[in-house]
């Protein structure tokens, strides 16, 4: 029993030594604040809500975590200070390219985004479809604010950098961490208006954890993601519109006629549209057929390929949107594109 | 011809395909919601898919159709490999298909031991190394399919699918699930996409790992499920699809794959809860054991009681893993757990962590080497 004893005292003992060894070069993580409810102030610490009474600078964020030191050395570039709502191409390429420049040195370790939760996995998606690197990228982001009693955002913070520190998080993609969950970009949702258990792959579950003794990790995304994916937008300034339509009793396909005239060269349905579909068609506008359902796959059949409409797998309609645009800016074609949702 | 296809006259059953090829055959009580994929133009290029059966529902019947809670028994004629194949043509279409049987018979006292896993194990170690089979997929009772299939995932040196099925309703009950899970469970162990993924579980077109998956109802057709992580991918109707792989330690890179354990060390389960006793774990070491899972509370608690007993059964030499009664989450490394020198189960159920504990043991009673197994598997 002693001989058991004092092989696990080792053990641990080695355990115990990893940190300061670490400590002499820690790993170079860069954060890219775009804004959000991790960096709002509320007037009082119970409000939760309409907290638009301050923002919070990067400078504060990183100076509010002084544990952040102790992982990693952490550095910024800011992107935008605004709610996810705001977050639209010009902010999605500026990232995606600061991101890129970061990543392609050979001393980075791993980029963290902070990023409203609302659009959250919009942006998440579409960085794991344009990233080249297997680094880490982790977007963040709070459900309470800043100034909230029992707020989520520090700790949500800390993880992330831990997980973008990781060289175990290598290749995953990029990935969402909130609530001590490692998501794939790809396959999360945001899925409560206001708890902090709020999003989940609903589909598939979370891939890893970020817990107090390690991160750790259960599963590899295998659909294509940043450094496997085939899509490039270092030398682009805007992309194709697309919009989403949502379907019900009695929708009759006026939202697609009003898309069409406003100039859209793709839409994403939740079903319907009527005729407006082939009008539609003639000028050269691509559908995707996704659902309103938020689980489970829109499969591959043969009515859909002779309608000419893309099946969407299991990406919600505003993930779809984030594809097909990036789709539209290399084919028209839907057989092209069909293989793109089959990929992506 | 013999009526049960054994691996043995593989060639028999492959010219038996063949005739039931040529028969248009869809049989109209089979539920299913979705037409069956077209024939390949040529049959010679079919994978072959060895279905297995260690019985369970989905190989019992009951009468009438609306019984689907007191089926089977003694007496009760049981579903062979064979009726499954002869219910389900649309099998053909997919695979060919070859039948074993692996069923305790039915008269034995006992329900399922180490020596059922033990057989299994060695068989399906043997049939892997076939050139000839492309799959395997085994019918198990749904109760504790998910440990029959973790040790499976751990033991058997493959990247060849292995794929376990069973059904929450009996073969013959009303809206039965059985054909339409047997015939997915086939669809996966003849992808080529499912190679490499260890050992799987599909039920309710859900595919899951073996490591992962549990049972969570005990009568809904939806019952297996991921703890934590969710399912890797789907049997849907116009494809086989995966969204994950699994990250931890599986088959072929698994330590304990390939090898023969007649007998494991003895290691029982004891559950944490208000005021639980510890003369339980004091009798578990009275009988002889030489690992015990604590199921603790919460994060991984046992009682005052427990922890006494913990300390006696240490001093013996017994070996401690700690899981959490949660059902979900990480039972974590703490530097209080490591002076207590109890072995954290990571996320495992208790009866799982059973099963890699007594694989452990047949190879090192080192707490730390325990340690590293629990977090790599």
């Amino acid at each position: 029993m002693s001989r058991i004893s004092i092989r696990f005292i080792a053990v641990v003992l080695s355990f115990a030594f990893i940190s300061p060894v670490f400590a002499a070069g820690l790993p170079q993580v860069r954060m890219f604040t775009t804004g959000g409810t991790i960096q709002s102030k509320g007037a009082h610490r119970q409000k939760l809500m309409e907290y638009s009474d301050g923002k919070v600078s990067p400078e504060e964020l990183i100076a509010d975590l002084p544990e952040l030191k102790q992982v990693a050395e952490v550095s910024y570039t800011e992107i935008a200070n605004v709610g996810s709502p705001g977050v639209k191409t010009d902010i999605l390429l500026k990232l995606a390219n600061e991101i890129n420049a970061w990543l392609a040195k050979p001393e980075s370790a791993g980029a963290v985004v902070t990023h409203g939760t609302a659009t959250l996995e919009e942006t998440a998606y579409f960085l794991n479809l344009v990233v080249k690197s297997n680094k880490p990228v982790v977007m963040v982001g709070a459900m309470r604010p800043f100034t909230a009693v029992s707020r989520d955002g520090p700790m949500n913070l800390y993880n992330a950098v831990r997980v973008a520190a990781s060289p175990t998080a290598t290749g995953y993609g990029v990935m969402i961490l909130l609530n001590d969950e490692i998501n794939a970009a790809r396959d999360t949702t945001k899925n409560n208006t206001y708890r902090v258990e709020t999003f989940v792959a609903r589909d598939l579950g979370p891939i890893g954890f970020a817990d107090s003794d390690r991160i750790v990790f259960y599963r590899r995304p295998i659909y294509r993601h940043t450094y496997k994916s085939e899509f490039d937008v270092s030398k682009l300034t805007s992309l194709p519109r697309v919009d989403v339509t949502y379907t019900y009793q009695e929708e009759d396909g006026t939202a697609i006629d009003a898309f069409a005239a406003a100039g859209a060269q793709g839409i994403v349905l939740t079903g319907g549209g009527g005729d407006s579909i082939k009008k539609a068609q003639a000028k050269g506008v691509v559908f995707v057929q996704s659902d309103r359902k938020g689980s489970g796959r829109v499969v591959e059949s043969e009515r859909s390929a002779e309608r000419g409409i893309v099946t969407s797998d299991n990406l919600p309609p505003q993930k779809a949107r984030i594809l097909l645009r990036l789709a539209l800016t290399k084919t028209q074609d839907p057989k092209e594109i069909q293989r793109m949702f089959a990929e992506y | 011809m013999s009526l049960l296809f054994t691996h043995q006259n593989l060639r028999n059953v492959l010219f038996a395909c063949a005739l039931t090829l040529a028969r248009p055959a869809f049989a109209q009580e089979i539920p299913t919601y979705a037409p069956p994929p077209a024939m390949p133009a040529s049959t010679v290029k079919l994978p072959t898919v060895m279905i297995m059966s260690m019985g369970g529902t989905i190989a019992s019947r009951g009468e009438p159709r609306l019984n689907i809670t007191n089926y089977g028994g003694k007496g009760v004629p049981r579903v062979d490999p064979q009726d499954w194949y002869h219910d389900l043509p649309e099998l053909a279409g997919i695979a060919h298909i070859v039948l074993e049987d692996q069923r305790a018979p039915q008269d034995r006292a006992v329900t399922e031991t180490h020596e059922d896993l033990a057989r299994v194990a060695k068989r399906l170690n043997e049939i892997v190394k076939d050139s000839n089979i492309d799959g395997v997929v085994v019918t198990h009772g749904t109760n504790t399919m998910a440990e029959v299939a973790f040790y499976m995932n751990l033991t058997v040196k493959t990247d060849k699918p292995i794929v376990f099925v069973g059904s929450q309703r009996p073969w013959t009950g009303l809206s039965g699930d059985g054909p339409r899970n047997l015939y997915d469970a086939v669809r996966v162990a003849a992808s080529k996409e499912a190679r490499g993924k260890g050992v799987l579980h599909c039920m309710d077109q859900f595919i899951n790992t073996a490591r992962d998956v549990t049972k969570t109802s005990a009568y809904r057709v939806q019952t297996f499920k991921g703890i934590d992580v969710g399912a890797i991918g789907f049997a849907d109707p116009d494809k086989v699809v995966f969204y994950r792989e699994p990250v931890r330690r599986h088959t072929t890179q698994s330590e304990f794959a390939g090898g023969d354990f007649p007998t494991v060390p003895g290691v029982e389960v004891a559950y944490s809860y208000r005021e639980a006793p510890g003369y339980l774990i004091d009798a578990m070491v009275e009988h002889g054991v030489k690992g015990i899972v604590i199921d603790g509370t919460g994060a991984g608690s046992p009682t005052s009681s427990q922890t006494e007993a913990i300390k006696r059964a240490q001093e013996k030499g017994v070996v401690f893993v700690v899981t959490t009664r949660t059902r979900s989450g990480r039972v974590q490394d703490t530097p209080r757990r490591r002076e207590s020198k109890i072995v954290p189960g990571d996320n495992l159920p208790p009866e799982k962590a059973r099963i890699l504990l007594q694989l452990a043991l047949t190879k090192t009673t080192d707490l730390g080497e325990i340690t590293r197994m629990f977090n790599e598997y």
